[in-house]
């Protein structure tokens, strides 16, 4: 469970504090939930989503995961946060270039310490999953948008984190693709049981979860 | 991270050959370099040493500094004793040296006129090898004289003609007698040709009334680079009255002269090596700093910074090893075979003359422990090359990273 209480966010240009991104945040979100942060642009999506995944500090309020606060928690903390509870799914895919698609995939397996059996029987398990299995020695830059992004879901979901944190994962896609990816991270969510949270003002993303969190000028105005 | 570091190295290739090829010559020429440096510093050591001066030598305390016959050793037999029982020690030799009027039928000159054990001397300096006519000294040659080509020019005397000696026996009573020119050598060293001459002892001690005395001795040594520890062995097991010193001390503008070089060379090579440590850092942080999304990702993904400075030193250690690799054989076969096949330097012997150095050959040192640690001075500098590029990319918080265009 993401509990957030009263968080604050500001960003800061120079000494005066320009934007207040954040404002009074309460939010929670239930395990195995399939959630949509959704309204138009700037108005604190992303950045409600990079808090809650530890990516980003706020300026005021706490944010729980599990009843562990993670907003005290130092750098390096939250980076082995990020690696043992978390998965991410980025805009751009943010593929390793230099990895083919299934050293990708098992990547964060491999940082955590999995074996090698284990992690080869869940890369391919992923990745039939979400149909990518003849990708699975090719690099990322050979692949497609759609290829990529599929092996950007692959990686976040293979270590089986208890949170999948999407930003606009549907941004680069055309329609086919979009439909596609919803359809399997939908299937993720109901087979795998995993908490999903997006962050997007895509239709698509919009017509496949079940709750939707509208923020506009850094609050939440409608859940 | 060591796998990761490689597939870095392969996929970033432009980077990786500029950091392989920069450090394969640092590592090469380094080694070279210091070959050369410390080889032709051992050249001019080894030729000014075996000219006349020895490793060590043992005096009568204020014999150096004062001179004459009130500072000679009186029991040459008990001193070289004492010498016999040192390990280290390959040979020594006891020299009696004076200075007196040496005069031909037109002309006179002062001379070091010296009694020298010419069999011994044969073997531990360069009097014999530098003979030019004539022949060299025997135990039974008696008042055979073995002078310098330039003090023989003084005299204008040759082989064969009469010499007059007249100075001051040991016990200072007036010696005279008269010499017959039997051989000249040429050591190269003006001073010591023009002013040097020799008898054999077991004429000039009963001359000079010098039996069981001398001026000092001279030792050489197993191994040179046990100097100082031999000479410590030696004062610790001599009488105080007596003095040891070694070539660092007898030689002290030579050394001077060297520790001069050395650090004219040392300044050149850091010159040289501060060019390629900007130019490696440079690269390293052109290549990291057009990877900070990637980074961003590893970071957001869940690679710690000491994970991301564990990566990028894998990387500098991989180009750095595969780079030492080649250059350290390459390198150390340079230096063994020109220390067997010395480079020749037409003119370096008449430059160095007054060190002693007789000879135009330079080889290059080939000493594995010198490699090490040349090859220890490239990997820090490559290291310490990718420190800066480390701390900018660490310094980005990973939503920073993940979003740098």
């Amino acid at each position: 469970m993401i509990q957030l209480t009263e968080v604050q966010k500001y960003f800061y240009r120079g000494e005066s504090r320009e934007v207040h991104a954040l404002k009074n945040i309460n939010l929670t979100i239930e395990e195995g939930e399939f959630s949509l942060l959704n309204g138009p642009s700037g108005c604190g999506k992303t950045t409600l989503l990079n808090a809650i995944g530890a990516l980003d500090s706020v300026d005021s309020g706490k944010i729980y995961l599990d009843e562990k606060e993670i907003t005290t928690l130092s750098e390096d903390e939250r980076t082995l946060l990020r690696l043992n509870e978390m998965g991410f799914v980025f805009q751009s895919y943010n593929l390793v270039p230099v990895l083919s698609v299934e050293e990708n995939i098992g990547f964060i397996m491999k940082l955590r310490g999995f074996d090698d059996n284990e992690i080869k029987n869940r890369v391919k398990e992923v990745a039939e999953l979400l149909e990518i299995q003849d990708k699975l020695q090719s690099l990322p830059n050979t692949l497609s948008g759609g290829q990529q992004q599929r092996v950007a879901v692959a990686r976040a979901v293979a270590s089986k984190p208890k949170i999948i944190l999407a930003d606009e994962p549907t941004a680069n896609l055309d329609s086919k693709n979009s439909i596609a990816l919803m359809n399997m991270m939908r299937r993720l969510n109901e087979e795998e049981g995993v908490t999903i949270l997006f962050a997007s003002h895509d239709e698509y993303v919009i017509e496949s979860v079940r709750r939707i969190i509208r923020l506009n000028d850094g609050s939440i105005v409608e859940d | 991270m060591f796998s990761l570091a490689l597939k870095n190295i392969l996929f970033y290739r432009g980077r990786s050959i500029t950091t392989f090829v920069l450090t394969f010559f640092s590592a090469l020429m380094f080694i070279a370099y210091v070959a050369l440096m410390d080889g032709s510093h051992g050249s001019m050591l080894k030729n000014a040493l075996k000219v006349y001066t020895g490793a060590i030598e043992i005096y009568k305390k204020g014999y150096r500094e004062e001179g004459g016959n009130d500072y000679l050793i009186e029991d040459v037999a008990s001193v070289e004793k004492v010498l016999s029982k040192i390990e280290g020690i390959s040979d020594y030799t006891s020299r009696y040296e004076t200075y007196g009027l040496l005069s031909s039928k037109d002309r006179s000159t002062a001379a070091m006129v010296a009694g020298i054990e010419p069999q011994k001397e044969r073997e531990m300096s360069e009097l014999y090898s530098t003979l030019v006519s004539g022949s060299y000294l025997s135990k039974d040659s008696g008042n055979c004289l073995y002078a310098g080509v330039d003090l023989v020019k003084k005299l204008q005397v040759k082989l064969g003609d009469e010499v007059s000696f007249v100075g001051s026996a040991s016990d200072n009573s007036f010696a005279a007698d008269l010499f017959k020119l039997c051989g000249t050598f040429k050591t190269g060293a003006f001073e010591f040709d023009s002013t040097a001459a020799f008898l054999s002892r077991s004429y000039f001690d009963e001359l000079m009334y010098a039996k069981n005395k001398a001026s000092y001795i001279n030792i050489r040594l197993d191994d040179l680079d046990r100097v100082d520890a031999v000479n410590e062995e030696i004062i610790k097991q001599l009488d105080p009255q007596y003095e040891s010193v070694t070539w660092k001390v007898l030689m002290k503008s030579m050394v001077q002269a060297m520790q001069v070089d050395s650090i004219f060379g040392y300044i050149s090579i850091a010159l040289f090596f501060v060019v390629i440590f900007f130019v490696i850092m440079i690269f390293g942080f052109i290549n990291v700093s057009s990877r900070v999304r990637e980074f961003g990702t590893l970071r957001s993904i869940g690679l710690t910074r000491g994970k991301i400075r564990l990566l990028l030193f894998n990387e500098i250690f991989i180009l750095s090893s595969a780079a030492i690799l080649f250059a350290t054989p390459i390198g150390a076969y340079i230096a063994y075979y020109f220390s067997l096949h010395p480079f020749v330097m037409e003119g370096i012997s008449e430059t160095y003359k007054d060190y002693g150095v007789v000879s135009d050959e330079i080889p290059l040192a080939f000493d594995l422990f010198t490699i090490s640690w040349n090859v220890a001075v490239i990997y820090l500098l490559n290291f310490l090359s990718i420190i800066y590029p480390i701390r900018y990319i660490n310094s980005f918080k990973p939503v920073e990273a993940s979003h740098h265009v």
